[in-house]
């Protein structure tokens, strides 16, 4: 806590000087107009120091600004950029002619948000991409990382589960680890954030931040721009800046109201079998069974005469709606937004919703003439979901068609096989009698000052301390009467509750050397960050942070439990603390706009790590050459940009767990205690470690070509890259009786993932005045992922991951050296007669059945097995349209995975007639049954990997955009998931993260209307 | 004015500097866990240490039922000592069979284990695991660990000198498993460092004459058998283990001891208050912890003792078909184990030790390993007390495992007088008659002097101790579990049974270990 003093005040040290001067300010007022037709241009960003406004629709701009000479820049999309001198004396007006933009480039000279300060677009060096809001995906979008799907070449964004608030994994040039993080760094204005670990909710941990707050998202893809994050790097960075007052540059006021309601319908379920199917498949198990025990009884009998659609009767229309108000305010040197959101989504399956509430403040003062700028981000929210029961969809698939819903003899009044070894149960008793519900509480907020220090020019000093706290709890409860509960747990109670402090404080100094003291241009900045995160959750192992079973009353609900409770009861809170301490560098020149150069380097210090190892240092070296603008290529007109980048860097992974270097002793909880005499004593147990542990570091390279033709109106870049990842942390066995466990986590393994990616943009039609417009994107993207090897000694053949339901520790996929990691791992199917013939696969050389061989038993085992396809897709392919014409507007995306496959376990494991017979009651089927004719599960065949390549369309919208008593409005309606294209017979191809299809949440279809209005 | 504008940025640039300075270390102690560094500052932990060397053999983890499971590479369920230890005993026998298809499983029943079956494997690193974990508990109690520590009272370090002989026979025991299961393995001791260089194979030859001075250096040391020591290792679980050993020394160093297992054996037999429990169903119900005959359980409890293996397994995989989980005091019956053909048809009219077996429905023949129905089920251990009262909590059950009973010590002693071991072939004839008389209400079942040779035994064993995690012992003891000499149903996966090679008396080093180790040498055969 010492170091927070020193934080405070330094902080305070800067804001003293706030009121020191205050010289009256000038104005500056003029008119832009495009060079060629004079015709005055609307929105264009006129700059003058650090003050921005946008001209109105006449052209006309006005800006306040400090006394003296400044320059005045005058930027446009589509437009080169003009500078010129100013001079305004205090109290003044100052009258500019009329400013003439040529149409030029776009995009050379945006600005991108890097890490720790910004860039020209044409200088940078790396494989960055930024989106701003006129590039985000429309529609009713809960989570952030859904305004970047489809757009950028390289990175994925996948959806974790179609649940409502389930949000989206981003995976950029695909993963790299198994037992740490493949989620990229989420920078929110400067302050990192964290997003794992917060395990409660259960969803997405960056839905706290109401998407319609962002202003823009970058990317950092290549290693070369991400470095300078260092350890928290090795999965790339996602850069987000939130819409601030300055941004709009307008001067004064305005207000922005937008509302969306939405309409979810469901778009496939699991196929079963029909009640006639399902009557037919008992009636048939029945037979078969008898025919090696005659005094079987068979099943039949235990049939109802109703006839239920069980998914029917879980799903529903699922309706949504989302407010947002802001209000932006541009004055002298004071710019602010404020904004509200309300969001509420119910989902598809009944009972699951979520629902957000958020507030956000964004606050910028200049001061000193304008040298010193302060900023205050503030975002909070509260997210209120609703979880469906998680074993209603496998219930809605399992439970027997043939029985009715009610039944007024049992506790609940639901009907139940009234065992305890019922397969499936009534899917609407769960729904309807179980309380699953969550509220997360989070807020991130940051101050930042950024001075202009007076004795050398170009020379900056930042400073920035931010707060990230997080607070979840969700609470769990099943009475203790449903036929389930009766049988089991006689009724559970969970509560979790997580929390989260993560505080930052980062300083550094920049220097832009001002063009006449070094022939080029210097950037140089270096800096120091230091964060601390304290964490409260469950005991490792507990998953809740109480949690009862045997519940004596059902009285309270998820509310408690009365007194005296007899129930047995297990607590476990847990302190997790960390640290990263940082030391940071960055140079980059620039020669001529013709040669660039970057090099960083950023040295972490984190407690994650053994002693040993404690400081981790991460460089990285890019340099790109713009030939455009070489002599030789000058005469090329049609080429408006090329340019030619490389870079190499060396990053890391530190997104494990903590205390993994330290020997933790494990006490047991109060059902692993043993007795002794007539005691019963707690046990302790020491743990297995390597108190070396180390980062997983990720060596890339990144060669790419950035081209723009024919003034820009075709852009593209195509970057190829190889990232080998080596440290990679594995538990691996140890030999036995030299330690604790028969395994230990260390840093052993290495994986490399190389890629190829494309990305053109064209302005097909240009669109001016009334005639169509009409703009494109394409990306295209190919990983190759290999795991090189898990233990050099190889004591690891492969590690067995995704595991299936179906049998205990019944697993799928693999981690073997040479194979893509999650490769499936299965048996060659033997078919006959175009049907697959029930356990009979081939040996891995493939010549050979297993049948017919001596002793061979018909079994899939490692004799069989081989890595099968795996779910990521060879190549990744994305396209958007948009289309203006007069008023309308209209835009879709498409997205297509090419070799991506996925296990459909719902055939796997209700696909076999097995369902009838075995347990305590009959269960119902995949329909897949009828196609294969199994009697037993066949979980390690390939007949259920499936291609899951698939064409969609995402998104789908049309726009209206007109003038309402002046003021700006637009009207507009979205189709996400428009239409599906794929060959899998599953669900969704897009089943999950993992690629196993195990009753996922059905995808559905949303119909988004909004309207948004500004004044 | 231009001067106070310089003042405030330096004022401010030294106030970073101080702050960068004072935060460069990264270092982050762990709060609310115990460390080996403190562990030891409150003196109940050495208590607790040795009392998770014996629940090593009763639950996975560190959170009951399930969590923080002890050994990985497979399901924490099916990690626990007792499960694998059962599974590896019986299914290969001619005793049991269990129907489900999960991953390593199968083979089980059919003798066709390789070096990765997961069963196999994770009963090599539960032993391994629980010769560790009593290895630390020696290390940390030795005289100079205690006298190091200063807080340790006098009465507390005497009571560590006889928790330190329960240590040992702890790992004996393990390492008896060692050498039965797998033959010739690793040996470490306190003074092998953790963490350290794979340590060196040693001879099945010198494990067992390890275990038995180790048994015979401490079983003075140990407390006696009763109820105030209810659950420990005492002297008599020591003679037992040593009776075991020297019934197989034949097996496992080619020299048999016959005579040393009858004198261990009648050392079990002889200890003050261990008798015959009259009922014999009560060994194997809820409140068994109160049977005169259990010389060493492994301990399950609904409360306090959970897990998905031991017992809770024994009970609940039994229960199966048309058979009401309540009527034995658990919630759901898991539809696994039933008895092949030889166990079922080795019993007589009139034996009660088969009154529990469940019939209705299963056939007698297990046609198909896969389905419950076929096979008759025997629901040996229930979680119902011999009052008739359900058990503490119907999931898991409170039923303890009879390792060691008396019972099972009147066999020994049987055994070896045939074998030339020495001592009095009436008593033999006593015993095993006192064990008939109670399993058949009566002397109807008693036999004669004349009927009692080595493969009445054998028989006679299969009865007593059925399920009881002895017969693949007793199997290979008889030199009968490979070979083509005696064929059960689906041994080495027919049917009728196969002839299997020799090779599979013992079971294989796992195939990681033989990578992560590289002393060791794999048994011969694999």
């Amino acid at each position: 806590m010492k170091r927070g003093r020193y934080v405070i005040s330094a902080l305070l040290a800067v804001l003293w000087m706030v009121p020191l001067r205050a010289q009256e300010p000038g104005r500056v007022r003029g008119r832009v107009v495009d060079d060629a037709s004079k015709q005055p241009l609307a929105a264009a960003t006129v700059t003058i120091g650090s003050r921005s406004a946008q001209t109105g629709t006449d052209g006309h701009f006005a800006i306040t600004v400090p006394a003296g000479t400044d320059s005045m820049r005058v930027r446009m999309l589509g437009y080169a950029p003009v500078v010129q001198a100013v001079t305004v004396e205090a109290g003044q007006t100052l009258v500019v002619p009329d400013i003439g933009m040529t149409q030029q480039a776009v995009g050379l000279s945006e600005i991108v948000v890097v890490g720790y300060g910004q860039q020209r677009a044409g200088d940078i060096t790396g494989a960055v991409k930024q989106l701003s809001v006129e590039d985000f995906n429309p529609g009713q979008i809960v989570n952030p990382a859904g305004l970047l799907q489809d757009r950028i070449a390289g990175v994925e964004v996948k959806e974790n589960s179609n649940a409502p608030g389930s949000g989206f994994a981003i995976r950029i040039r695909g993963a790299t680890s198994y037992t740490a993080t493949n989620d990229p760094l989420y920078v929110i204005d400067g302050m990192p954030v964290s997003t794992g670990n917060l395990g409660a909710a259960g969803r997405d941990p960056l839905n706290f931040l109401n998407p319609n707050d962002i202003e823009s998202m970058t990317v950092l893809k290549d290693a070369s721009a991400a470095a300078i994050y260092g350890t928290n790097a090795a999965n790339g960075v996602v850069l987000i800046t939130t819409k601030s007052g300055a941004a709009g540059g307008r001067h004064g006021s305005q207000v922005e109201y937008s509302t969306t309601a939405s309409m979810s319908s469901i778009t496939k379920t699991p196929s079963v079998l029909s009640p006639t199917q399902f009557r037919a498949a008992v009636a048939y198990d029945d037979s078969l069974v008898r025919a090696t025990n005659p005094t079987y009884t068979g099943r039949l009998g235990m049939l109802g005469t109703a006839s239920t659609n069980w998914m029917d009767q879980i799903t529903r229309t699922g309706y949504g709606t989302d407010q947002n108000l802001s209000l932006t305010n541009a004055g002298d040197g004071l710019f602010y937004r404020l904004s509200l959101g309300y969001l509420k989504s119910n989902g598809i399956i009944q009972g699951s919703s979520t629902e957000r509430l958020s507030l956000g403040l964004n606050y910028d003062q200049r001061l000193l003439s304008d040298r010193l700028d302060v900023k205050l981000n503030a975002k909070g929210s509260r997210t209120n979901d609703v979880y469906q029961n998680g074993g209603t969809l496998g219930d809605a698939v399992g439970m027997a068609p043939t029985q009715p819903i009610l039944d007024p003899t049992t506790a609940t009044g639901y009907w139940n096989w009234q065992t305890g070894s019922a397969t499936a149960n009534n899917p609407l008793e769960d729904l309807n009698t179980t309380v699953d519900k969550g509220t997360t509480w989070r807020s991130v907020g940051n101050i930042q000052a950024d001075y202009q220090l007076p004795w050398i020019q170009g020379l900056r000093a930042n400073m920035n301390a931010g707060y990230d706290v997080t607070s979840v709890s969700r609470q769990t409860f099943n009475p203790n009467n449903t036929s389930q509960q009766l049988h089991a747990q006689h009724g559970f109670l969970g509560l979790n509750n997580t929390s989260q402090v993560n505080t930052v404080f980062e300083a550094y100094l920049n220097y832009a050397a001002p063009l006449n003291v070094v022939p080029g241009r210097i950037d140089v900045t270096g800096g120091y960050s230091y964060g601390q995160t304290h964490g409260v959750q469950p005991s490792p192992g507990y998953g809740y942070t109480f949690q009862q079973t045997n519940l004596t009353s059902n009285l309270f609900g998820i509310n408690g439990i009365p007194t005296p409770n007899l129930g047995t009861v297990n607590n476990g809170e847990y302190i997790v603390d960390s640290k990263l301490i940082s030391w940071f560098g960055r140079f980059n020149y620039n020669l001529n706009d013709r040669y660039l150069v970057a090099a960083s380097v950023r040295r972490d210090g984190s407690s994650r790590f053994g002693p040993g190892n404690q400081w981790g240092t991460f460089p990285s070296v890019s340099l790109a050459w713009r030939l455009s603008q070489e002599s030789f290529l000058r005469s090329v007109t049609q080429l408006s940009d090329l340019k030619l980048r490389a870079g190499w860097a060396k990053t890391g992974n530190q997104g494990f767990g903590d205390y993994l270097q330290y020997a933790l002793i494990n006490s047991s909880n109060g059902q692993a205690s043993y007795q002794l005499g007539n005691t019963v004593y707690g046990t302790i147990r020491p743990s297995a470690v390597d108190p070396n542990i180390k980062w997983e570091e990720t060596n890339s390279y990144n060669v790419g070509l950035d081209f723009g033709l024919l003034n820009q109106r075709v852009t593209g870049t195509i970057d190829w890259y190889t990232k080998k990842t080596t440290d990679l942390i594995f538990t691996v066995p140890v030999a036995s009786e030299t330690n604790f466990s028969n395994y230990v986590t260390t840093n052993i393994g290495s994986s490399r993932n190389r890629g190829l990616e494309l990305a053109l943009n064209a302005v097909i039609l240009q669109g001016r005045g009334n005639s169509l417009g009409w703009t494109a994107g394409f990306t295209a993207a190919h990983n190759a992922n290999t795991l090189l090897s898990i233990d050099p000694k190889k004591s690891v053949p492969l590690v067995p991951v995704g595991g299936v339901s179906g049998g205990v520790g019944t697993t799928i996929q693999v981690l073997e050296p040479g194979a893509e990691m999650y490769s499936f791992y299965v048996c060659r199917q033997f078919y006959q007669n175009g049907k697959p013939v029930s356990n009979k696969y081939y040996y891995v050389n493939g010549d050979s059945t297993f049948s017919g061989l001596p002793n061979a038993p018909d079994v899939c085992d490692s004799r069989g097995q081989r890595p099968y396809h795996s779910p990521e897709p060879t190549w990744n392919l994305g396209y958007t349209s948009n289309f203006t014409f007069r008023n309308f507007d209209a835009s879709f995306t498409l997205r297509a995975y090419l070799g991506n496959y996925v296990y459909n376990n719902v055939a796997s494991n209700n696909g076999t007639y097995q369902n009838v017979s075995n347990g305590g009651s009959p269960t119902n089927m995949s329909t897949d049954v009828l196609k294969t004719g199994f009697t037993v599960p066949r979980f390690l065949s390939d007949y259920y990997v499936q291609d899951a390549s698939f064409l969609r369309m995402d998104n789908l919208t049309v726009g209206y955009t007109f003038h309402y008593r002046g003021q700006p409005m637009r009207v507009f309606a979205t189709v996400t998931n428009a239409f599906t294209i794929t060959g899998y017979s599953g669900v969704d191809p897009t089943a999950g993260i993992g690629g196993i299809d195990n009753n996922i949440y059905p995808r559905s279809r949303t119909v988004t209307g909004g309207l948004s209005v500004r004044f | 004015m231009n001067l106070r504008i310089l003042k405030a940025p330096a004022a401010a640039a030294a106030l970073l500097f101080l702050a960068v300075a004072a935060c460069t270390d990264p270092t982050v102690k762990p709060k609310s866990t115990v460390t080996e560094a403190n562990v030891f500052n409150d003196p109940t932990a050495y208590q607790q240490l040795l009392s998770r060397v014996y629940s090593g053999l009763a639950v996975s983890g560190q959170v009951g039922p399930a969590g923080n499971g002890d050994i990985q590479g497979i399901d924490e369920g099916f990690s626990q000592y007792l499960r694998l230890y059962w599974e590896c005993e019986e299914l290969p026998t001619d005793e049991a069979v269990i129907g489900w298809n999960d991953i390593g499983l199968p083979e089980m029943n059919t003798m066709t284990w390789t070096s990765s079956s997961r069963m196999v494997v994770a009963m090599y690193y539960r032993i391994g695991v629980q010769a560790v974990m009593a290895n630390d508990f020696l290390r940390q109690t030795t005289t100079a660990a205690l006298a190091s520590r200063g807080n340790v009272s006098a009465a507390l370090k005497t009571q560590i000198q006889q928790w330190r002989a329960e240590a040992r026979f702890l790992r004996a025991l393990s390492y008896w498993h060692a050498i039965d299961l797998f033959g010739s393995i690793p040996l470490v001791t306190e003074n092998d460092p953790i963490g350290g260089a794979p340590p060196k194979q040693v001879t099945r030859d010198s494990m067992y004459h390890f275990v038995v001075s180790e048994l015979n250096a401490i079983k003075d040391s140990l407390p006696t058998w009763g109820a105030a020591n209810l659950g420990r290792a005492t002297q008599a679980a020591a003679h037992m283990l040593l009776a075991e050993l020297y019934l197989n020394a034949g097996v496992y160093t080619g020299t048999p001891n016959y005579s040393g297992a009858l004198t261990e054996a009648a050392a079990v037999i002889a200890t003050p208050g261990l008798t015959l429990d009259p009922n014999w169903r009560h060994l194997f119900q809820a409140d068994n912890r109160t049977s005169p005959e259990i010389v060493f359980p492994i301990e399950s409890d609904g409360v306090v003792t959970q897990t998905w293996g031991g017992v809770t397994f024994l009970a609940h995989a039994s229960c199966g078909g048309s058979m009401s989980a309540s009527t034995y005091g658990i919630d759901y019956c898991w539809g696994g184990t039933r008895l092949k053909l030889e166990a079922f048809k080795n019993y007589s009219a009139g034996d009660n030790r088969a009154a529990f077996f469940y019939a209705s429905g299963q056939t007698d023949t297990v046609y198909t390993i896969g389905n419950f129905n076929s096979g008759i089920a025997a629901p040996k251990f229930v979680n119902v007390t011999s009052g008739g009262a359900a058990g503490s909590n119907p999931t898991f059950v409170d039923t303890w495992f009879p390792l060691f009973r008396l019972g099972e010590a009147y066999l020994i002693y049987a055994e070896a007088n045939l074998r030339g071991g020495g001592g009095s072939a009436a008593t033999a004839l006593g015993y095993v008659n006192a064990l008939r008389e109670r399993a058949y209400g009566g002397v109807a079942g008693d036999i004669t002097a004349g009927q009692l040779d080595l493969p009445f035994v054998l028989a006679e064993r299969g009865r007593e101790l059925l399920w009881e995690a002895h017969r693949r012992t007793d199997l290979v003891r008889y030199g009968l579990f490979t070979g083509g000499s005696y064929l059960w149903s689906w041994k080495g996966g027919q049917i009728n049974g196969v002839a299997t090679d020799a090779h599979l008396n013992l079971y294989p080093l796992p195939a990681t270990e033989l990578i992560t180790n590289p002393n060791l040498t794999q048994n011969p055969g694999y």
